[in-house]
């Protein structure tokens, strides 16, 4: 289900905080956030975060079409190589 | 022969019936194509007039996306998402569920038919 309109978009304030902090000083560098909750903001546009997968931070480049999806959505959780044992069983 | 929305040639069978036949539409459209139109649902299409095939086809260009330009619309959206690098993407680019479902077992529609591992069981 999706969420209320009144109750607005959720951003971690940190995120909020961080992302104002770069827009201000113009350099463009990662902004490393842990909230891959927060939900993507138009006044995010152009900046670069480095969202936390539970191992290292994915730098994720914001464009306009990523707005209202969340953080988490660019920064995938799971590696999968592909099954081992396919490669066993062949070889025997 | 009637000729709706490019190719579709549908057949004798009840008007809600034979728009189906068309992409994009669905009996919920169908209906509200014939009431719009203020044609009777129990008529066949062969026995419609001219003009009540024209009205059709006027209401559906001026309203409804259908056929080709529906498949592109939504190939488009597929692709929008591919080259965003956002999970849904992801999932897209692998044949794999989109929506959270299991893959461990069934997801048979998106992977294609089971392929057999060789020297599974001993």
């Amino acid at each position: 289900m999706a969420r209320s309109v009144w109750k607005g978009p959720f951003v971690d304030a940190y995120v909020l905080k961080k992302a104002e902090k770069a827009r201000e000083g113009t350099r463009n560098e990662v902004i490393k956030i842990w909230s891959r909750r927060s939900t993507i903001l138009p006044q995010f546009v152009g900046l670069t975060f480095g969202v936390y997968n539970g191992k290292k931070h994915i730098p994720v480049n914001v464009t306009e079409d990523m707005i209202g999806q969340k953080f988490g959505e660019y920064s995938p959780t799971r590696t999968y190589y592909g099954h081992a044992a396919d490669k066993k069983a062949k070889k025997k | 022969m009637a000729r709706i929305a490019g190719v579709n040639i549908p057949t004798a069978k009840r008007v809600p019936i034979a728009l189906t036949y068309i992409t994009g539409i669905g009996p919920a459209i169908a209906h509200q194509i014939c009431e719009a139109t203020k044609i009777d649902e129990s008529r066949r299409v062969n026995d419609l007039s001219d003009a009540e095939v024209l009205a059709i086809r006027e209401y559906i260009d001026a309203n409804l996306t259908v056929e080709g330009d529906l498949r592109r619309e939504t190939q488009m959206n597929i692709k929008r998402l591919m080259d965003l690098g956002c999970y849904r993407g992801l999932r897209h680019r692998r044949n794999l569920p989109v929506r959270g479902q299991r893959t461990h077992t069934n997801a048979r529609t998106r992977k294609g038919p089971a392929k057999a591992i060789a020297g599974k069981k001993k």
